[in-house]
């Protein structure tokens, strides 16, 4: 990095808290009381977040968005890297229409899946259930296409040496190709969990049992039932919002970096 | 490849990895996934279109493209199609011109432009419903920070997001405000991957620096001008979730998109046979679009001659 003048960057500081001065003071709203609020006053309590969670179980839709795409995250990788592995270093009948066919879905649009999608599930009794969350996120055609770029990368005289000490397939794949491909398969994982904690249409549909809703659905009905009453409880309502945020952001400092080369990588390659 | 004079355990191994049935094994689990949720879901959507349905009625008349002309001639489809398009046409310059501009500045490896590149990024990887509440309040009309500033410089109270004059202006803007970063984060790239050597012969030959951005910074950043345009217009055509929450489509139908029409038709109305046709004349726009996208990323590109 460049040496500068330090007034610039405490100018570029500067701009940068006032550009994200919405969702700032949004979290300073948070820890208000909305008696103050309303009557112009500041009085401070950590009593919204309390409240979030005694009476609007903001607790139960954290430890839903966790599990959800934390599993999506685990099953969406796995399934992903196999068939990268597959594309990348076997040539079989019908191996590159399946490529194809994985690659075409990067143009598919989500909302033409919907109807059929929530069908299927109806169909399945999996409709208010994790697993309905789950199961329609797991195939993802960017992961497949974006590891198997990774995998041609890696030089073939690895998993050669090591079919010579007599490995199997599963294993180069598990002892060779993940090893060395792991910033990848990393960059791909941050993708897909925050894509699957901020999805929203899909568990809007899939899902109407209060202890299901993921921190999306959860904060939405919050906030439409307190629009619906009238006067809106803002602080309590950002104090939910906050819930939801808080580890984006507080993730986003640690693997900037990734999302990064995630992006310009799919954009430019 | 795979040498057959190899040792045993190598031989075995040559013999495990040429056995037919390996790689489909590998690829089962992605293409079955893919088939039930994403393949077969096109048909059944394009089967449904011709149907009329409600979700529990035992019988599924077919109706032929009853589905398409009742669409075609509803007041309701040609509104999203109009505000849809409005949303695409002036969103999507508005963030690559800002795009564009802000990241010439960003480009440097220093530490105001990490700090900058950092702050614009962060909206673009949080979740539309807390950005979407978050801007609820800061447009309010009563308690919010927009007329609060309003209010300090002596003017009148706007009602932002009850409006149909300003809703979708409103929405335009949280939407800009949100994706900026990904296209700065994308023109950052880009720009850094321009040679050095372009720029110092432009400035030996005395180019001013608007004049070396529009002649020569500017042509080689056309390909990601290119492929951020699609990317754009593809989500321009797709938002949905800032729209549920801010508006819900209203007032009086000044800010529903296609996708708020298609979740009303299909998941408040139950109309599946109309949900779905809409669906599919929105899947045959994106997928032309989608097409091209794929071309642009298909081109390498190369700075050097």
């Amino acid at each position: 990095m460049k040496p500068e003048r330090p007034a610039l960057t405490i100018l570029a500081l500067a701009g940068g808290l006032l550009f994200l001065l919405p969702v700032l003071y949004s979290i300073w709203l948070s820890f208000q009381t909305a008696h103050a609020y309303y009557s112009g006053g500041l009085e401070f309590t950590v009593g919204n977040y309390g409240n979030a969670i005694g009476q609007f179980h903001f607790l139960r839709y954290l430890l839903n968005s966790l599990i959800v795409s934390g599993v999506v995250t685990v099953a969406g990788l796995s399934v992903a890297t196999a068939a990268a592995f597959a594309f990348a270093r076997f040539r079989f009948p019908g191996g590159n229409f399946l490529f194809a066919a994985t690659v075409a879905t990067l143009m598919i649009p989500s909302h033409i899946t919907l109807i059929p999608n929530y069908l299927t599930l109806a169909q399945a009794g999996l409709l208010d259930s994790y697993a309905g969350l789950i199961l329609p996120a797991v195939g993802n055609g960017f992961a497949a296409f974006f590891l198997r770029q990774y995998i041609r990368g890696i030089p073939r005289a690895l998993d050669e040496a090591a079919y010579m000490d007599g490995a199997t397939p599963l294993k180069v794949l598990w002892r060779v190709i993940v090893p060395i491909a792991r910033p990848a398969i990393l960059s791909m994982g941050l993708f897909i969990f925050l894509g699957e904690w901020n999805s929203y249409i899909w568990p809007l549909v899939a899902i109407n049992n209060d202890d299901l809703f993921t921190l999306q659905i959860g904060l939405t009905r919050l906030y439409k039932l307190n629009a619906g009453e009238g006067l809106i409880d803002w602080p309590l309502v950002m104090a939910a919002s906050t819930i939801s945020l808080l580890p984006v952001i507080a993730g986003f400092a640690l693997v900037e970096r990734h999302l990064v080369r995630g992006i310009t990588a799919g954009a430019l390659k | 490849m795979c040498d057959i004079a190899a040792r045993p355990p190598g031989r075995a191994a040559c013999l495990l990895m040429q056995s037919k049935f390996i790689p489909y094994l590998l690829v089962l689990p992605l293409i079955a996934f893919l088939a039930v949720f994403t393949y077969v879901p096109i048909g059944v959507s394009l089967y449904l279109s011709v149907h009329t349905w409600d979700f529990l009625s035992p019988d599924m008349p077919f109706v032929g493209l009853a589905n398409y002309a009742e669409l075609l001639s509803s007041y309701d489809f040609w509104n999203s199609l109009r505000v849809t398009t409005i949303f695409a046409v002036v969103s999507v310059p508005l963030r690559l011109g800002l795009a564009l501009a802000v990241a010439s500045y960003l480009s440097r490896q220093t530490a105001s432009a990490r700090i900058l590149r950092g702050a614009l990024f962060l909206p673009s990887v949080t979740s539309a419903v807390s950005i979407g509440v978050v801007f609820s309040w800061f447009f309010s009309t009563d308690y919010g920070f927009a007329n609060a500033l309003l209010h300090a410089i002596g003017l009148p109270k706007i009602a932002w997001m009850q409006d149909p004059g300003v809703s979708l202006g409103v929405l335009i803007a949280v939407n800009t405000w949100k994706q900026l970063g990904y296209d700065v984060v994308i023109y950052v790239a880009a720009l850094q991957a321009v040679p050095r050597e372009l720029y110092d012969a432009a400035a030996v030959d005395g180019g001013r620096r608007w004049h070396v951005f529009r002649r020569v910074t500017f042509p080689l950043v056309m390909p990601t001008t290119y492929f951020l345009l699609i990317v754009s217009v593809i989500d321009a055509f797709q938002v949905f979730t800032i729209v549920d929450v801010m508006t819900e489509g209203g007032p009086a139908g000044a800010t529903d998109v296609l996708v708020n029409m298609l979740y009303r038709v299909g998941f408040t109305l139950f109309n599946i046979g109309t949900g779905s046709a809409l669906a599919v004349l929105l899947f045959a726009f994106l997928i032309v679009l989608a097409l091209l996208k794929a071309r642009v990323i298909g081109q390498k590109v190369h700075y050097e001659a």
